[in-house]
């Protein structure tokens, strides 16, 4: 409702505020991100206003998913209305249903069934309305482009405007409604262009890094320059003399510049005296597999079946190997930034999270507030893969706003964003499995480390797809010497790319070809039929061993979707060249198929970069490659031609399209640098282990 | 004291050392032109000056001293869209769209240096932005649509 609680014109459809999640999310929301669900009360979902344009609420945000325009055309669609007269209001906490946060596509889904109910409450309205007023039986109505007819009387029609009119409406979502079929959808699974696309062209999208409010000042803050450092002392002296600095602050851990100017600030800071007490960090890269494999810890089993003594028992060829994926940075375009602003005790943040909802908690507590008297509104999100749940320039904005007495804006840089966000953690492998001489997977063993102190990053994946019958993967936690968290896909790219290469060993070694050796040992219809479609989209040419073609492919499952991606490339010197890439996608009943095959061609290219280029560098304990100039990444001139097959049924549930392809693409093109070469790349990324 | 004429308006700065992507941004207010990597290597600043792709934040507004400027928000003054802004849209060239003022501006400026440039000099051309997105196969047809309209045949 409005804030002064009176309700405006339009016809407004509430519902429950923090439907959709079920209690074992919530859960999982507050042990893993310290969110608390507020008393379900409840919360606009969807207005039609007296114009017949819609607006739709949702906790959700946008950072390139496309979910703005995924949520409109499920909408449009239920409520018979152009794309183009609906409106999607994400992320601010004042205005949108309680969220847990944008980091699963199942949870987008659930968001995506509430609106359309709340649509199809709408529609049901407007029937009802109309009959009123056309005195006809509702059952001779049909809604459709905004206006309701007669199906007898085409002549006897009303809009939606004209029967809103300047009423104010208010019903509550019926949540037992009838939803349209998908015979009858007319905008789900036709191409759209975004509905905020010309925002993006024109440079009028807003990001956290573009908000500037009024008296607003500049922060500068002092970065810690290994994890754990701890301050000893601090001479902020010359630092306050500096043009442009209002404020040098000190409060606890924090210290900042606060200055007219992001170059003053910066520049103040710069000259800041600082002493760093122990304990100095002493691992550099080259420790890691020790690191990972001594401080393992808390090994937890995933998957279990059979007897591993009897598997290796009845295998005629057994085949171990190990595997490592360094640290990589999820690095999105927009470092993150955030602009707080007090009013009295009321807190308005402006910060491009995946969690508003979280971080408005978050900053309730940290300040002793009511979480209504803040609010938290993410913007447009210049990416994030994963990484923007936690949000710590949102605390030093706030904290530094509420010192000052006037809004402050603080923003990394691009080093501080790579250096003081999470990474993806590195991780290491053992797999060790048994086949038979006819190429039958019997017993699969592995041990995957991963760096970190959450242990669900590292389990996601790490389950084997393949028939055999004595399996036992286990997961362990391994310490971390830089801040890792979740990274698209979480664990599952990493743990993928073990097994995938793994089972083209095994290939190899039973003298058979990749695709005929899979299909031998899946007998999952989906992951069959998503390799046979990759395989045949590709073209390709079936060969027991190196072809030296550079083919290769791999499969892969995320968030309930399954896919395979076959490569083609050619390796000179130490430089791969990546050609081609065919994926198929199977991802159930796709709404924005557009929407779809652009995220999975970015999850390929950014999954090619782990396999190639990216690792993050350490000495004693700081990082060593901190900005785009000495970590690099894809580029336009790296990049493939890549189809994407969308292959699912319509019937199969709609699953996530943003992760599955970043999945297997690392072990595809491995797997095809061994079938040019002949040499196997167990390390990444493999441009650094070429010879 | 220096001017520069952005999009067509005179802006004063006091300090000719100030950089030019800040001016740009906080001084001026247009924030389409965005900030990603401060080094030169990302082409998200990418501005043109007298037509030519400057990387904004690796020069100071004295550099640019009475140059003529346009930013993303310059493209459309008119309210039309550039044929390269609208060339964006239609491929479906963006996903968060972070780094797409920057390679649209990139585009603009090796159009207005090659009417009809050959995919090497594209390729060349387009490499010095990023998109972390990576939908640069999109970026690149959005390009070939923008510089040859009418003949794209894919959908
Ligand atoms: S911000 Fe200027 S090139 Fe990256
Ligand atoms: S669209 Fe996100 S960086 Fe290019």
């Amino acid at each position: 409702m409005p804030e002064d609680g009176t309700p405006e014109a339009g016809l407004h459809i509430l519902g429950e505020g923090g439907l959709g999640f079920p209690a074992p999310q919530r859960t999982y929301a507050r042990v893993a991100y310290g969110n608390t669900q507020p008393d379900a009360e409840k919360a606009r979902w969807l207005t039609v206003r007296p114009d017949g344009s819609v607006v739709a609420y949702a906790g959700k945000v946008e950072y390139g998913q496309g979910i703005r325009t995924g949520l409109a055309i499920e909408v449009a669609d239920e409520l018979r209305v152009p794309l183009a007269n609906v409106e999607v209001v994400l992320g601010d906490t004042a205005r949108v249903p309680w969220d847990m946060g944008t980091f699963g596509s199942q949870s987008t889904a659930r968001v995506g069934l509430q609106l359309r109910k709340a649509a199809a409450t709408a529609r049901q309205a407007l029937l009802e309305m109309a009959a009123d007023r056309l005195d006809l039986p509702a059952g001779d109505l049909r809604a459709e482009a905004g206006r309701i007819s007669s199906s007898s009387d085409g002549n006897r029609a009303i809009t939606y405007a004209d029967l809103i009119g300047g009423a104010s409406i208010v019903h509550d979502i019926d949540s037992d409604i009838a939803l349209t079929p998908r015979a009858e959808f007319s905008v789900m699974g036709k191409t759209h262009t975004r509905i905020d696309a010309e925002a993006r062209v024109t440079g009028r999208a807003l990001y956290s890094q573009d908000i500037v409010v009024d008296g607003m000042l500049f922060g500068s803050v002092l970065r810690r320059p290994w994890r754990g450092a701890a301050l000893q002392s601090v001479d902020t002296s010359i630092a306050e003399r500096m043009p442009g600095v209002v404020q040098v602050v000190r409060e606890d851990d924090l210290v900042a510049v606060l200055a007219d100017t992001d170059e003053h600030a910066a520049a103040a800071m710069n000259l800041l005296q600082t002493q760093w007490g122990e304990p100095a960090p002493t691992a550099s890269t080259i420790d890691l597999p020790e690191i990972l494999l001594s401080s393992a810890h808390d090994p937890f089993v995933t998957q279990e079946a059979g007897s591993l003594e009897e598997g290796f028992t009845a295998a005629s060829g057994v085949l171990e190997a190990t595997y490592f994926v360094p640290y990589v940075s999820n690095a999105p375009m927009e470092p993150r930034a955030a602009v707080a602003s007090w009013d009295g005790d009321r807190l308005t943040v402006w910060a491009g999270t995946q969690r508003p909802f979280g971080i408005n908690t978050e900053l309730a507590q940290r300040f002793g507030l009511e979480e209504s008297q803040v609010r938290v509104i993410a913007p447009e999100i210049g990416g994030g893969f994963g990484s923007k749940s936690p949000y710590p320039v949102a605390h030093e904005a706030s904290r530094l706003a509420r010192i000052a007495g006037r809004p402050v804006r603080v923003a990394y840089t691009r080093a501080e964003d790579m250096i003081y966000a999470t990474m993806r953690p590195a991780a290491l492998f053992r797999i060790k499995s048994g086949f038979t001489a006819d190429g039958r997977l019997v017993a699969w063993e592995c041990h995957a480390y991963h760096a970190g102190d959450r242990p669900f990053l590292g389990r996601r994946g790490s389950d084997s797809p393949y028939d055999a019958a004595h399996v036992r993967v286990t997961t362990y936690t391994s310490d971390s010497p830089l801040s890792t968290g979740s990274y698209r896909s979480l664990g599952a790219a990493a743990n993928h790319f073990a097994r995938e290469v793994h089972i083209d060993e095994v290939a190899a070694a039973v003298g058979l070809d990749p695709v005929e050796f899979r299909l031998r040992n899946l007998s999952h219809p989906r992951f069959r039929r998503v390799l046979e479609h990759a395989a045949d989209a590709h073209g390709w040419q079936p060969a027991a061993g190196a072809s030296r073609r550079g083919q290769g492919i791999a499969i892969g499952v995320d968030v309930g979707s399954y896919i395979a991606t076959a490569v083609q490339l050619d390796v000179g010197g130490r430089e791969v060249r990546l050609d081609r890439v065919t994926a198929a996608l199977d991802c159930g009943l796709v709404v924005n198929p557009e929407g779809a095959r652009n995220q999975v061609e970015g999850s390929i290219v950014m999954g090619m970069g782990t396999a190639l280029y990216e690792a993050i560098d350490f000495q004693d304990g700081r990082v060593l490659n901190a900005g785009f100039t000495r970590y690099r990444v894809p580029r336009s001139s790296d990049a493939p031609a890549i189809e994407t097959l969308l292959v699912g049924d319509d019937d199969t549930p709609s699953t996530g399209a943003g992760e599955p392809g970043i999945v297997p693409i690392a072990a595809a093109i491995s797997n095809a640098v061994f079938d040019r070469t002949g040499e196997r790349q167990r390390e990444l990324p493999i441009q650094r282990h070429l010879r | 004291m220096v001017t520069i004429f952005i999009n067509g308006e005179p802006h004063d700065a006091a300090d000719p050392s100030r950089n030019l992507l800040s001016f740009i941004r906080f001084d001026a207010g247009l924030t389409g032109t965005k900030y990603g990597c401060g080094e030169g290597v990302c082409g998200a600043c990418t501005v043109l000056v007298d037509g030519q792709p400057l990387r904004s934040c690796l020069s100071t507004v004295g550099a640019v001293a009475g140059g003529s400027l346009t930013t993303i928000e310059g493209l459309a003054p008119e309210g039309a869209l550039h044929p390269v802004q609208q060339a964006f849209i239609d491929e479906q060239a963006m996903q968060c769209g972070y780094c797409i003022p920057g390679f649209i501006m990139t585009s603009v400026a090796l159009l207005n240096r090659e009417q009809s440039p050959d995919r090497a000099q594209i390729r060349e051309a387009l490499s010095q932005n990023m998109c972390r997105c990576g939908t640069y196969q999109r970026i690149l047809r959005a390009f070939e649509r923008a510089a040859s309209p009418g003949d794209v045949t894919h959908a």
